[in-house]
Protein backbone atom coordinates (compact mmCIF):
# COMPACT_ATOMS: atom_id res chain seq x y z
CA UNK A 1 0.00 0.00 0.00
CA UNK A 2 2.92 1.99 0.89
CA UNK A 3 4.18 1.78 -2.85
CA UNK A 4 1.31 2.65 -4.27
CA UNK A 5 0.79 5.52 -2.01
CA UNK A 6 4.34 6.76 -3.54
CA UNK A 7 3.49 5.99 -6.59
CA UNK A 8 0.28 7.85 -6.80
CA UNK A 9 2.44 11.19 -5.27
CA UNK A 10 4.91 10.81 -7.42
CA UNK A 11 2.54 11.75 -10.47
CA UNK A 12 1.55 14.82 -8.60
CA UNK A 13 4.58 16.12 -7.23
CA UNK A 14 8.55 15.25 -8.32
CA UNK A 15 7.28 14.12 -11.80
CA UNK A 16 4.52 16.22 -12.53
CA UNK A 17 3.83 15.41 -16.01
CA UNK A 18 4.08 19.20 -16.86
CA UNK A 19 6.01 21.15 -14.97
CA UNK A 20 8.79 18.95 -14.74
CA UNK A 21 8.21 16.16 -17.87
CA UNK A 22 6.93 18.80 -19.57
CA UNK A 23 5.04 16.24 -21.86
CA UNK A 24 1.44 16.97 -22.93
CA UNK A 25 1.53 21.04 -22.94
CA UNK A 26 -0.08 21.74 -25.74
CA UNK A 27 -3.75 21.07 -24.40
CA UNK A 28 -3.03 22.60 -21.03
CA UNK A 29 -1.91 26.28 -22.64
CA UNK A 30 -4.81 26.03 -24.80
CA UNK A 31 -7.97 25.35 -22.98
CA UNK A 32 -6.74 27.06 -19.53
CA UNK A 33 -8.79 29.99 -20.68
CA UNK A 34 -11.65 28.67 -18.08
CA UNK A 35 -11.54 26.69 -15.20
CA UNK A 36 -14.55 25.24 -16.31
CA UNK A 37 -13.10 23.60 -19.74
CA UNK A 38 -10.05 23.08 -17.65
CA UNK A 39 -11.79 21.08 -14.92
CA UNK A 40 -13.06 18.93 -17.88
CA UNK A 41 -10.12 18.36 -19.59
CA UNK A 42 -8.62 16.90 -16.22
CA UNK A 43 -11.14 14.76 -15.53
CA UNK A 44 -10.75 13.54 -19.55
CA UNK A 45 -7.26 12.70 -19.16
CA UNK A 46 -7.57 11.32 -15.74
CA UNK A 47 -10.26 8.98 -16.97
CA UNK A 48 -8.09 8.39 -20.24
CA UNK A 49 -4.87 7.87 -18.84
CA UNK A 50 -6.20 5.33 -15.47
CA UNK A 51 -8.48 3.37 -17.91
CA UNK A 52 -5.49 2.80 -20.52
CA UNK A 53 -3.36 2.37 -18.17
CA UNK A 54 -5.12 -0.97 -16.15
CA UNK A 55 -5.91 -1.88 -20.29
CA UNK A 56 -1.99 -2.21 -21.17
CA UNK A 57 -0.49 -3.07 -17.83
CA UNK A 58 -3.23 -6.06 -17.87
CA UNK A 59 -2.74 -7.06 -21.37
CA UNK A 60 1.35 -6.50 -21.18
CA UNK A 61 2.50 -10.22 -21.40
CA UNK A 62 0.05 -10.97 -24.26
CA UNK A 63 1.64 -8.24 -26.57
CA UNK A 64 4.62 -8.84 -28.23
CA UNK A 65 7.28 -5.55 -28.48
CA UNK A 66 7.19 -5.14 -31.92
CA UNK A 67 3.18 -3.89 -31.90
CA UNK A 68 3.22 -2.48 -28.78
CA UNK A 69 2.74 1.20 -30.18
CA UNK A 70 -0.12 0.49 -32.03
CA UNK A 71 -1.84 -1.45 -30.13
CA UNK A 72 -1.29 1.69 -26.89
CA UNK A 73 -2.90 3.85 -29.91
CA UNK A 74 -5.93 1.87 -30.20
CA UNK A 75 -6.54 1.39 -26.36
CA UNK A 76 -6.18 5.09 -26.02
CA UNK A 77 -8.43 6.27 -29.21
CA UNK A 78 -11.06 4.03 -27.93
CA UNK A 79 -11.46 5.33 -24.32
CA UNK A 80 -10.80 9.39 -25.78
CA UNK A 81 -13.85 7.93 -28.49
CA UNK A 82 -15.52 7.21 -24.86
CA UNK A 83 -15.12 10.45 -23.85
CA UNK A 84 -15.56 12.45 -26.70
CA UNK A 85 -19.38 11.47 -27.55
CA UNK A 86 -20.31 11.30 -23.50
CA UNK A 87 -19.29 14.97 -23.12
CA UNK A 88 -21.21 15.67 -26.59
CA UNK A 89 -24.15 14.12 -24.91
CA UNK A 90 -24.01 15.90 -21.44
CA UNK A 91 -22.06 19.07 -21.00
CA UNK A 92 -22.30 20.27 -25.17
CA UNK A 93 -21.20 23.89 -24.36
CA UNK A 94 -17.52 22.36 -22.31
CA UNK A 95 -17.83 20.04 -25.24
CA UNK A 96 -17.51 22.72 -28.26
CA UNK A 97 -15.48 24.90 -25.94
CA UNK A 98 -13.07 21.89 -25.84
CA UNK A 99 -13.40 21.54 -29.33
CA UNK A 100 -10.78 19.79 -31.42
CA UNK A 101 -8.81 18.91 -27.47
CA UNK A 102 -10.55 16.51 -27.06
CA UNK A 103 -9.90 13.94 -29.86
CA UNK A 104 -6.35 14.99 -29.49
CA UNK A 105 -5.58 13.71 -26.41
CA UNK A 106 -5.17 10.85 -28.37
CA UNK A 107 -1.57 11.92 -29.50
CA UNK A 108 -1.28 13.36 -25.80
CA UNK A 109 2.54 12.39 -25.57
CA UNK A 110 1.63 12.18 -21.60
CA UNK A 111 -0.67 9.17 -21.95
CA UNK A 112 0.88 7.07 -24.36
CA UNK A 113 4.38 8.09 -22.80
CA UNK A 114 3.09 6.73 -19.27
CA UNK A 115 1.60 3.56 -21.26
CA UNK A 116 5.17 2.99 -22.74
CA UNK A 117 7.25 4.44 -19.51
CA UNK A 118 5.49 2.57 -16.77
CA UNK A 119 2.06 0.61 -17.63
CA UNK A 120 3.58 -1.79 -19.80
CA UNK A 121 6.52 -3.15 -17.17
CA UNK A 122 4.35 -2.67 -14.19
CA UNK A 123 1.56 -4.65 -13.01
CA UNK A 124 -1.97 -3.04 -12.52
CA UNK A 125 -2.01 -2.11 -9.26
CA UNK A 126 1.24 0.40 -9.74
CA UNK A 127 -0.27 1.43 -13.20
CA UNK A 128 -3.62 2.00 -11.66
CA UNK A 129 -1.71 4.53 -9.23
CA UNK A 130 0.74 5.76 -11.83
CA UNK A 131 -2.57 7.23 -13.99
CA UNK A 132 -4.38 8.53 -11.61
CA UNK A 133 -2.02 10.20 -9.81
CA UNK A 134 -0.25 11.54 -13.20
CA UNK A 135 -3.81 12.32 -14.27
CA UNK A 136 -4.29 14.42 -11.17
CA UNK A 137 -0.99 16.01 -11.20
CA UNK A 138 -2.24 17.17 -14.66
CA UNK A 139 -5.50 18.33 -13.87
CA UNK A 140 -3.97 20.27 -10.58
CA UNK A 141 -1.74 22.24 -12.43
CA UNK A 142 -4.12 23.21 -15.43
CA UNK A 143 -6.83 23.90 -13.05
CA UNK A 144 -4.41 26.29 -11.26
CA UNK A 145 -2.94 28.09 -14.75
CA UNK A 146 -6.87 28.72 -15.88
CA UNK A 147 -7.93 29.95 -12.23
CA UNK A 148 -4.56 32.51 -12.32
CA UNK A 149 -5.66 33.24 -16.40
CA UNK A 150 -9.54 33.84 -15.49
CA UNK A 151 -9.68 35.38 -12.17
CA UNK A 152 -6.72 38.35 -13.08
CA UNK A 153 -7.54 38.13 -16.64
CA UNK A 154 -11.44 38.86 -17.09
CA UNK A 155 -12.16 39.30 -13.73
CA UNK A 156 -14.55 36.52 -12.55
CA UNK A 157 -14.76 33.31 -12.77
CA UNK A 158 -17.66 31.44 -14.49
CA UNK A 159 -18.34 28.12 -13.63
CA UNK A 160 -21.28 26.55 -15.66
CA UNK A 161 -22.76 29.35 -15.64
CA UNK A 162 -22.76 30.58 -12.17
CA UNK A 163 -20.51 33.08 -10.95
CA UNK A 164 -18.05 31.71 -8.53
CA UNK A 165 -15.48 34.39 -7.88
CA UNK A 166 -15.49 38.27 -8.91
CA UNK A 167 -12.61 40.74 -8.27
CA UNK A 168 -14.02 44.42 -7.41
CA UNK A 169 -15.52 46.31 -10.26
CA UNK A 170 -12.80 48.89 -10.66
CA UNK A 171 -10.22 45.98 -11.47
CA UNK A 172 -8.53 46.85 -14.76
CA UNK A 173 -8.17 43.26 -16.47
CA UNK A 174 -5.22 42.74 -18.02
CA UNK A 175 -6.93 41.04 -21.15
CA UNK A 176 -3.41 39.47 -22.18
CA UNK A 177 -4.08 37.33 -19.30
CA UNK A 178 -6.74 35.51 -21.33
CA UNK A 179 -5.27 36.10 -24.88
CA UNK A 180 -1.93 33.30 -26.23
CA UNK A 181 0.91 35.19 -24.56
CA UNK A 182 -0.37 35.10 -21.03
CA UNK A 183 -0.85 31.18 -21.15
CA UNK A 184 3.28 31.49 -22.33
CA UNK A 185 4.21 34.06 -19.62
CA UNK A 186 2.12 32.18 -16.39
CA UNK A 187 3.15 29.18 -17.30
CA UNK A 188 6.64 29.73 -17.62
CA UNK A 189 6.34 31.01 -13.97
CA UNK A 190 4.57 28.04 -12.54
CA UNK A 191 7.48 25.67 -13.80
CA UNK A 192 10.05 28.10 -12.32
CA UNK A 193 8.30 27.68 -8.97
CA UNK A 194 8.08 24.43 -8.93
CA UNK A 195 11.44 24.10 -10.01
CA UNK A 196 12.47 26.34 -7.33
CA UNK A 197 10.28 24.16 -4.50
CA UNK A 198 11.81 21.04 -5.96
CA UNK A 199 15.17 22.13 -5.48
CA UNK A 200 14.51 23.12 -2.09
CA UNK A 201 12.98 20.30 -0.82
CA UNK A 202 14.69 17.51 -2.36
CA UNK A 203 18.03 19.65 -2.72
CA UNK A 204 18.47 18.58 -5.83
CA UNK A 205 17.94 20.33 -9.87
CA UNK A 206 15.08 18.29 -11.09
CA UNK A 207 15.98 17.86 -14.39
CA UNK A 208 13.31 19.78 -16.91
CA UNK A 209 12.73 18.26 -19.96
CA UNK A 210 11.12 19.06 -22.76
CA UNK A 211 11.37 16.05 -25.00
CA UNK A 212 8.05 13.96 -26.48
CA UNK A 213 9.65 11.15 -28.27
CA UNK A 214 7.67 7.70 -27.64
CA UNK A 215 11.47 6.21 -27.11
CA UNK A 216 12.15 8.66 -23.74
CA UNK A 217 8.70 9.04 -22.45
CA UNK A 218 10.50 9.08 -18.66
CA UNK A 219 11.97 6.15 -16.87
CA UNK B 1 -11.59 35.87 -58.45
CA UNK B 2 -13.29 35.34 -55.42
CA UNK B 3 -12.09 31.67 -55.21
CA UNK B 4 -8.64 32.90 -55.39
CA UNK B 5 -9.09 35.21 -52.64
CA UNK B 6 -10.50 32.29 -50.42
CA UNK B 7 -7.79 29.96 -51.23
CA UNK B 8 -5.37 33.20 -50.29
CA UNK B 9 -7.09 33.69 -47.52
CA UNK B 10 -7.22 30.10 -46.04
CA UNK B 11 -3.27 30.03 -46.80
CA UNK B 12 -2.78 33.70 -44.84
CA UNK B 13 -5.22 32.82 -41.94
CA UNK B 14 -3.60 29.29 -41.28
CA UNK B 15 -0.42 30.54 -41.40
CA UNK B 16 -0.10 33.48 -39.27
CA UNK B 17 -2.87 34.89 -38.18
CA UNK B 18 -4.01 31.19 -36.55
CA UNK B 19 -0.72 30.10 -36.62
CA UNK B 20 -0.75 26.46 -34.85
CA UNK B 21 2.07 27.23 -32.31
CA UNK B 22 1.77 30.37 -30.91
CA UNK B 23 -1.76 31.11 -31.05
CA UNK B 24 -3.16 27.95 -30.78
CA UNK B 25 -0.62 26.00 -29.14
CA UNK B 26 -0.73 22.86 -31.03
CA UNK B 27 2.22 20.62 -31.33
CA UNK B 28 4.37 22.39 -28.96
CA UNK B 29 6.01 19.33 -27.70
CA UNK B 30 9.03 20.15 -30.99
CA UNK B 31 8.49 23.38 -30.02
CA UNK B 32 10.49 23.24 -27.19
CA UNK B 33 11.85 19.91 -27.79
CA UNK B 34 14.05 20.34 -30.78
CA UNK B 35 14.01 24.63 -31.13
CA UNK B 36 17.57 24.30 -28.98
CA UNK B 37 19.82 23.82 -31.79
CA UNK B 38 18.87 25.91 -36.04
CA UNK B 39 19.80 22.67 -37.64
CA UNK B 40 17.49 20.70 -36.08
CA UNK B 41 14.25 22.84 -36.77
CA UNK B 42 15.16 23.42 -40.02
CA UNK B 43 15.02 20.04 -40.45
CA UNK B 44 11.74 19.35 -38.56
CA UNK B 45 10.11 21.98 -40.39
CA UNK B 46 10.60 20.65 -43.83
CA UNK B 47 9.54 17.00 -42.15
CA UNK B 48 6.36 18.46 -40.84
CA UNK B 49 5.57 20.99 -44.11
CA UNK B 50 6.01 17.17 -45.93
CA UNK B 51 4.31 14.76 -43.34
CA UNK B 52 1.21 17.12 -43.10
CA UNK B 53 0.39 17.80 -46.35
CA UNK B 54 0.58 14.11 -47.08
CA UNK B 55 -1.59 13.28 -43.90
CA UNK B 56 -4.26 15.43 -44.79
CA UNK B 57 -4.65 14.34 -48.27
CA UNK B 58 -4.95 10.67 -47.09
CA UNK B 59 -7.58 11.24 -43.81
CA UNK B 60 -9.56 13.73 -46.20
CA UNK B 61 -10.17 10.90 -49.00
CA UNK B 62 -10.25 8.13 -46.27
CA UNK B 63 -13.19 10.39 -44.76
CA UNK B 64 -14.65 11.31 -47.85
CA UNK B 65 -14.68 8.20 -49.69
CA UNK B 66 -15.23 5.77 -46.47
CA UNK B 67 -16.34 7.05 -43.40
CA UNK B 68 -18.80 9.74 -43.96
CA UNK B 69 -20.59 7.72 -47.05
CA UNK B 70 -20.30 4.39 -44.49
CA UNK B 71 -21.73 6.89 -41.62
CA UNK B 72 -19.34 5.75 -39.33
CA UNK B 73 -17.42 9.31 -39.00
CA UNK B 74 -18.56 10.27 -36.06
CA UNK B 75 -17.40 7.15 -33.91
CA UNK B 76 -14.41 6.09 -36.12
CA UNK B 77 -12.49 9.26 -37.20
CA UNK B 78 -10.15 9.31 -33.78
CA UNK B 79 -8.79 5.99 -34.12
CA UNK B 80 -9.06 5.84 -38.02
CA UNK B 81 -7.17 8.95 -38.44
CA UNK B 82 -4.33 8.29 -36.10
CA UNK B 83 -3.74 4.42 -37.69
CA UNK B 84 -4.20 6.00 -40.99
CA UNK B 85 -1.20 8.63 -40.41
CA UNK B 86 0.46 6.08 -38.24
CA UNK B 87 1.05 3.59 -40.77
CA UNK B 88 1.60 6.46 -44.02
CA UNK B 89 4.44 8.28 -41.73
CA UNK B 90 5.63 4.28 -41.82
CA UNK B 91 5.65 4.08 -45.64
CA UNK B 92 6.61 6.99 -46.02
CA UNK B 93 9.71 6.23 -44.26
CA UNK B 94 10.64 2.78 -45.64
CA UNK B 95 10.12 4.60 -48.96
CA UNK B 96 12.21 7.62 -47.99
CA UNK B 97 15.39 5.33 -46.49
CA UNK B 98 15.27 2.87 -50.22
CA UNK B 99 14.95 5.78 -52.71
CA UNK B 100 16.45 8.98 -51.53
CA UNK B 101 18.41 8.28 -48.36
CA UNK B 102 19.76 12.02 -48.44
CA UNK B 103 16.64 13.38 -48.08
CA UNK B 104 16.32 10.70 -45.31
CA UNK B 105 18.87 11.77 -43.51
CA UNK B 106 18.07 15.04 -43.28
CA UNK B 107 14.26 14.20 -42.08
CA UNK B 108 13.93 10.59 -40.98
CA UNK B 109 15.00 11.25 -37.39
CA UNK B 110 12.15 13.32 -36.72
CA UNK B 111 9.48 11.44 -38.63
CA UNK B 112 8.62 8.97 -35.88
CA UNK B 113 8.18 11.83 -33.65
CA UNK B 114 5.55 13.65 -36.11
CA UNK B 115 3.16 10.59 -35.71
CA UNK B 116 2.15 11.52 -32.35
CA UNK B 117 2.47 15.29 -33.09
CA UNK B 118 -0.77 16.27 -32.67
CA UNK B 119 -0.71 19.30 -35.44
CA UNK B 120 -0.77 16.39 -37.83
CA UNK B 121 -3.67 14.80 -36.31
CA UNK B 122 -5.45 17.96 -35.63
CA UNK B 123 -5.32 19.64 -39.20
CA UNK B 124 -6.29 16.61 -40.79
CA UNK B 125 -9.38 16.73 -38.00
CA UNK B 126 -10.36 20.37 -38.58
CA UNK B 127 -10.29 19.91 -42.51
CA UNK B 128 -13.06 17.30 -42.51
CA UNK B 129 -15.04 17.98 -39.66
CA UNK B 130 -16.96 20.99 -39.49
CA UNK B 131 -17.28 23.13 -36.45
CA UNK B 132 -14.00 22.38 -35.39
CA UNK B 133 -12.34 25.25 -37.74
CA UNK B 134 -12.08 28.56 -36.35
CA UNK B 135 -12.38 30.69 -39.10
CA UNK B 136 -16.09 31.04 -39.55
CA UNK B 137 -16.30 27.74 -41.94
CA UNK B 138 -18.53 25.65 -40.72
CA UNK B 139 -18.79 23.21 -43.24
CA UNK B 140 -16.09 20.37 -44.17
CA UNK B 141 -13.50 21.73 -46.58
CA UNK B 142 -13.34 20.45 -50.21
CA UNK B 143 -10.00 18.36 -51.21
CA UNK B 144 -8.40 22.22 -52.96
CA UNK B 145 -9.35 24.20 -49.58
CA UNK B 146 -7.96 21.22 -47.41
CA UNK B 147 -4.94 21.03 -48.83
CA UNK B 148 -4.29 25.05 -49.35
CA UNK B 149 -5.34 25.53 -45.64
CA UNK B 150 -2.79 22.20 -44.71
CA UNK B 151 0.78 23.89 -46.16
CA UNK B 152 -0.53 26.97 -44.99
CA UNK B 153 -1.03 25.35 -41.27
CA UNK B 154 2.28 24.18 -42.17
CA UNK B 155 4.69 26.97 -42.88
CA UNK B 156 2.81 28.85 -40.24
CA UNK B 157 4.51 26.05 -38.06
CA UNK B 158 7.91 26.12 -39.35
CA UNK B 159 7.95 30.28 -39.47
CA UNK B 160 7.18 30.15 -35.66
CA UNK B 161 10.20 27.28 -34.99
CA UNK B 162 12.46 28.85 -36.75
CA UNK B 163 12.35 32.13 -35.49
CA UNK B 164 11.76 30.44 -31.92
CA UNK B 165 14.97 28.59 -32.83
CA UNK B 166 16.64 31.80 -33.27
CA UNK B 167 16.10 33.22 -30.01
CA UNK B 168 16.82 30.78 -28.61
CA UNK B 169 20.31 30.64 -29.51
CA UNK B 170 20.82 34.02 -28.13
CA UNK B 171 18.94 33.37 -25.29
CA UNK B 172 21.85 30.51 -24.18
CA UNK B 173 24.34 33.81 -23.64
CA UNK B 174 21.57 35.59 -22.02
CA UNK B 175 21.93 36.54 -18.09
CA UNK B 176 18.64 34.95 -16.56
CA UNK B 177 18.01 34.31 -12.81
CA UNK B 178 19.18 31.04 -11.70
CA UNK B 179 15.50 29.54 -10.90
CA UNK B 180 14.22 30.66 -14.77
CA UNK B 181 17.69 29.30 -16.56
CA UNK B 182 16.23 26.95 -19.20
CA UNK B 183 12.76 25.89 -19.91
CA UNK B 184 10.90 28.28 -17.83
CA UNK B 185 12.77 31.44 -19.64
CA UNK B 186 12.03 29.88 -23.43
CA UNK B 187 8.58 29.81 -21.85
CA UNK B 188 8.26 33.70 -21.38
CA UNK B 189 10.45 33.94 -24.41
CA UNK B 190 7.36 32.09 -26.10
CA UNK B 191 4.83 34.32 -24.60
CA UNK B 192 6.73 37.24 -25.72
CA UNK B 193 7.30 35.98 -29.39
CA UNK B 194 3.18 35.51 -29.67
CA UNK B 195 2.33 39.06 -28.54
CA UNK B 196 3.65 39.70 -32.05
CA UNK B 197 0.91 37.19 -33.54
CA UNK B 198 -1.85 39.49 -31.39
CA UNK B 199 -1.26 41.71 -33.45
CA UNK B 200 -2.32 39.80 -36.48
CA UNK B 201 -5.45 38.70 -35.21
CA UNK B 202 -8.16 40.28 -37.30
CA UNK B 203 -6.04 41.05 -40.06
CA UNK B 204 -8.49 40.38 -43.30
CA UNK B 205 -11.14 39.86 -41.32
CA UNK B 206 -10.25 36.54 -40.23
Amino acid sequence: MREWIAVFKRGIAIDNPLTVLMIGLCATLAVSTKVEGALFMGLAVIFVLGMSSVIVSSIRHLVPEKVRIPVFIVIIASFVTIVDLTMKAFVPDVYDFLGVWIPLIVVNCMILGRAEAFSYHNPVRLAVADGLGMGSGFAIVIVVLAFIRELFGSGEIVFLGANLLSLPDGYPAPGILVLFPGAFIVFGFIVALTAWYNRRTTGRTVETSAHCTIEEGGR
Amino acid sequence: METLQHFALLLVGGALVNNILLTRFIGLCPFFGVSGAMETSVGMAGAVVFVMTLATTATWVFWNVLLEPLGVGEFLYIPAFILVIAALVQFVEMYLRKSSPALYRSLGIFLPLITTNCAVLATATESVRPGFFMMGIDYGFGFGEALVYTIGVAIGFGIALISFAALRERLEVAPVPEAMKGIPMAFITAGLLSFGYVGLGGLFGL
